[in-house]
């Protein structure tokens, strides 16, 4: 049934989607212009903070362009002049429409999995990606088959050095105390389930940031901490259902307790996994965390957006997609201008942040007649993050992405407390991983962007003895 | 264990009267114009003549010791008295951190060299008192600390709260902490209870690079990562009474705030500019250095002056973001309390900087001089009734802010007449070098890692593991030697030490 059509709105800027991307670029655009009309629309903290900002919480169903309209699920038409499409990645499910295999993006999502924990002895993880590791490390009391298709753990983070440093924190049996992880803490709004209006999309809120575990309690049904089984360099076969298992006569196995012996498992399970390494597992659940695909489907068609090769929009130095006045900010959009030597795009938070900000800035300027520089969080890439209860900072060309063979490492590695690795390229600085309280994240940053000839120093430059970050200082 | 110096090097290193000073004289390294004086404690001492025994006979690492930078800082053109090391100094780029090396401004060949300033140009200290005491935040120190944190952005990467333009930021470098009162961020007595009244009149930002303006834009009130931090602290002893009341510190568990932070950054690509820019021009100022870190310019020189000028700039830079990080705390504690930040009592001691040239006049031989003062890792220290420090300290002496290594105790001392004598008004600024390091290394704790890494064929060095320091911070009590000796010797006096609650850090 159909209300009765309200004139179309004439909004002049207009960002779709709601995560940090599309709020960050929303904030900027009315901190700097403030000529707008004045809403009394007040159901959130940001139209509270904002009075010239006017939430709406309903899909997008249709673009077009050329009209300069946003049409949505409500029926309502939203005339822009300047669109930003914030509508962030949607995560790859290896299997649609298996009630067993859960997704985890959004807090909805978060609660529904720590809802099925509470109930299960035993699950498998499928990916490598950041909610991998960092569930793999959280998930108490319950048994975790992890399987990546990978040679190691964590490759888009880390290398196989940092990987195997990192191992044997999944081994350990006793519980360690967390690492205090002091920063601005993110979290999302609440919505009123009420006034939600039907979504056509399942899914439908932000991704996760980087607290999404803190209060949740992730715990399985049984007492042990960590019991973690990897399988690497495999793929998900096939995905069976009890019934359809226990037709076909197929076996599985225990959870290893040791390498050598194999033994089957007498115990019946509500899903089973046959791997691409034909071993079959039974567990209560599939967590997919395979990574994400940005979410153009929406917004594509009778529009020719330029698409990157990851399908994502394709976005030029000022956030600007291939169609007039709209931009793109976070996970839906991928970086296509000429790319800094010590950046790449990552589809992480703290890259979803910057891009909506500079987008923002992007956009007033353009309506002003402004020009702007391109924002200087594109110069170096950095970020830190926690995984497996160490600190981890990553800077520049970590794994010396696109540098092929012509670069060098430099590591110094104590097992249990710090893992350092630094990739040269003609005695500069590009990138670095930094595992632990190595207190060298700022050290390392000036000299990145310093780009100063550091091949005097040879691997001295990790010399322990030397406090480094004082002697650049 | 007693060490003694090599016979050969035995007359170039004198020990004095005075327990604490160490001379080296003119010959350890050619061409030197004055000596080097440095301060010394027991444990210092033993590990200068461990360096000066290990100097040209084990394979020499590419890290000079620290007693050959002091030796080489006295061979550049114009200095003047010596080159004077405190406790506190080891190895640096170029000058050794805790050295100060004063140009006579008259003499034309005279230089200027940014490794005397460093890369984190005005690194520094501020102190902020309270009127509360450990009791009042006891039960509220988690929410204090947390609240710190959503303010104050820290770590790499991090963006900064001031939103700014270069047109903003042009005003910002050429103002100093005018343009903090001006926006607000400030209060107007702030500006007293800083050096040069948080403001370079010499900063030009006509002579700062672009590319350090893009970095600084980013990066304007953020505090940083490594041995920046922010912490709260509480009065643990006070030595002074007399002095630390005019600092406004009447009792023990009185709660203060302590910023420890520099020019980000802006500074460093500054300082990196420079020191291309001079190695450069050196030879057609027939400049031959005896090390090439020791890059410098005359300082009448059109590079000297540049660099002069873009230094006054990112000092002004520092201060700003060492005040927007006052204005940041005083907001956090003014929420969590309920009160204004002046009901509070939250108002700045002083604010002291680390990494700096400064034009100052000195009796040098019984001669008042003009001299351009460097100081990296040092700290000034006026004595009282000098004209540059504020009213309030005539009696004390200036209030010099040592901040230990973060999360050890910090000291607040008082500069004194001797210091004008010794070591041209200058004292430590924190903590020394680390401690000895005499375990052996396990070097298999790695051998598997790199084995993983080894499969890419990528050519990898390996530098040995850190060792994990089993002791305790409060052990770590380097911080607490070096100004002890500082005060033995006379070139400050302590007046109060603080304790850490609660540590805010990238």
């Amino acid at each position: 049934m159909e209300a009765a059509r309200p004139p179309p709105t004439a909004g002049k800027f207009v960002v779709v989607g709601g995560g940090i991307a599309g709020v960050t670029c929303a904030e900027q655009i009315s901190k700097i212009l403030e000529e707008f009309d004045v809403e009394e629309q007040s159901s959130t903290m940001l139209e509270k903070r904002f009075p010239n900002i006017k939430v709406i919480e309903s899909g997008v169903k249709q673009l077009k362009s050329e009209e300069h309209c946003i049409v949505t699920e409500d029926g309502n038409q939203h005339v822009y002049k300047k669109l930003c499409l914030c509508a962030g990645a949607k995560p790859k499910l290896i299997c649609e429409g298996n009630p067993y295999v859960l997704g985890i993006r959004d807090t909805d999502s978060a609660q529904e999995f720590q809802k099925q924990l509470t109930k299960a002895k035993r699950i498998m993880i499928i990916g490598n990606g950041g909610i991998a590791l960092e569930l793999v490390y959280e998930i108490k009391g319950c048994e975790v088959i992890w399987a990546i298709k990978d040679k190691a753990i964590g490759n888009t983070f880390f290398d196989a050095g940092a990987a195997e440093f990192l191992t044997s924190k999944l081994i350990a049996e006793k519980p360690e105390a967390k690492i205090a992880q002091k920063r601005t803490r993110y979290t999302t709004e609440g919505r009123k389930k009420e006034a939600r209006s039907k979504s056509k999309a399942d899914n439908v809120g932000s991704a996760l940031g980087p607290d999404w575990h803190e209060g949740l309690n992730l715990k399985g049904t049984k007492e042990f901490s960590h019991k973690i089984h990897l399988e690497t360099m495999c793929e998900v076969k096939k995905i069976y259902l009890q019934d359809e298992f226990r037709i076909l006569k197929k076996k599985s196995f225990t959870f290893p307790r040791d390498p050598k012996s194999v033994t089957t498992d007498t115990e019946m399970w509500p899903v089973y996994v046959e791997l691409t390494n034909e071993k079959i597992y039974g567990c209560d659940f599939i967590v997919s965390a395979t990574g994400v695909t940005p979410n153009v489907e929406p917004f594509l068609h009778g529009n020719s957006f330029d698409l990157g090769e990851d399908g994502g929009l394709k976005v030029d130095d000022h956030m600007h997609t291939s169609l007039p006045d709209v931009y793109a900010a976070g996970d839906i959009c991928t970086a296509s201008w000429q790319l800094s030597p010590v950046w790449q795009q990552m589809r992480l938070w703290t890259q979803a942040r910057q891009m909506g900000w500079y987008a923002a800035k992007c956009m007033a300027a353009a309506s002003l007649g402004d020009s702007i520089d391109m924002d200087f969080s594109f110069e170096l890439f950095a970020h830190v993050t926690k995984f497996f209860n160490y600190k981890v900072v990553l800077l520049g060309k970590y794994n010396a992405q696109g540098l092929g063979s012509d670069h060098e490492l430099m590591l110094r590695c104590t097992k249990g407390q710090e893992y350092v690795k630094v990739v040269m390229q003609n005695g500069r600085m590009m990138g670095a991983v930094l595992i632990g309280e190595t207190d060298l994240e700022e050290t390392f940053e000036n000299l990145i962007l310093n780009q100063m000839n550091l091949s005097s120093y040879g691997e001295d430059l990790l010399d322990p003895n030397i406090d480094i970050e004082d002697y650049f200082d | 264990m007693k060490t003694t110096i090599r016979s050969d090097v035995l007359s170039l290193i004198e020990k004095t009267d005075s327990k604490h000073l160490l001379k080296i004289k003119k010959g350890l390294v050619p061409n030197m114009n004055v000596e080097g004086h440095v301060y010394v404690n027991d444990n210092l001492r033993s590990l200068i003549y461990e360096e000066i025994n290990a100097y040209k006979v084990n394979k020499s690492s590419t890290f000079l010791p620290a007693v050959v930078q002091i030796a080489n800082v006295s061979t550049l053109p114009g200095i003047v008295k010596a080159s004077i090391a405190l406790p506190d100094v080891h190895a640096g780029y170029g000058f050794a951190i805790g050295n100060v090396a004063a140009f006579d401004m008259n003499d034309e060949k005279a230089v200027v060299s940014p490794g005397g300033v460093g890369f984190d140009i005005n690194c520094g200290v501020r102190l902020l008192r309270t009127n509360l005491f450990y009791s009042d935040i006891k039960t509220k120190q988690e929410e204090l600390a947390q609240l710190m944190f959503n303010n104050i952005p820290v770590g790499v990467g991090s963006q900064g709260v001031i939103i700014c333009n270069q047109e903003y930021l042009d005003d910002a470098l050429c103002s100093g902490m005018d343009w903090c009162v001006k926006e607000g961020y400030s209060w107007v007595e702030d500006k007293a209870n800083c050096e040069d009244n948080g403001r370079s009149l010499y900063a030009d930002s006509n002579c700062v690079s672009i590319r350090a303006k893009k970095r600084g834009i980013t990066q304007m009130g953020t505090l940083g990562a490594g041995n920046h931090y922010a912490e709260i602290q509480i009065v643990d002893e006070i030595y002074d009474k007399k002095s630390a009341k005019l600092m406004g510190i009447e009792k023990k568990n009185q709660v203060c705030v302590m910023i420890h932070s520099g020019s980000r950054g802006l500074g460093h690509q500054i300082a990196t500019d420079a020191l291309i820019d001079m190695e450069k021009s050196m030879k057609k100022y027939k400049i031959n250095v005896i090390d090439k870190q020791l890059a410098c310019t005359p300082i009448h020189s059109k590079e000297g002056q540049n660099y002069l000028k873009a230094m006054g700039a990112a000092c002004n830079f520092a201060w700003i973001n060492r005040s927007s990080m006052t204005f940041l705390a005083r907001q956090a504690f003014s929420k969590c309390f309920n009160q204004s930040p002046d009901e509070l009592d939250m108002h700045v001691i002083y604010d002291v900087s680390h990494n700096i040239a400064k034009i100052e006049e000195h009796m040098i031989n019984g001669k008042l001089k003009k001299l351009l003062v460097h100081r990296k890792g040092s700290t000034r220290a006026f004595p009282p009734f000098h004209p540059l420090i504020p009213l309030d300290y005539q009696y004390s002496g200036q209030p010099i802010l040592i901040g230990g290594t973060m999360g050890t105790y910090s000291y607040v001392l008082t500069g004194t007449e001797k210091a004008m004598d010794l070591s041209i008004g200058s004292t430590c600024h924190g903590a020394g070098r680390a401690l000895s390091r005499n375990k052996s290394r396990n070097t298999l704790n790695y051998v598997d890692v790199m084995n993983k890494l080894k499969e890419n064929n990528i050519s990898i060095r390996v530098a040995s593991p850190k060792l994990i320091m089993e002791e305790a911070p409060e052990s770590y009590k380097n911080v607490s030697d070096v100004v002890q000796t500082c005060h033995d010797v006379g070139i400050s006096n302590k007046c109060f030490r603080l304790k850490p609650v609660a540590v805010i850090k990238g």
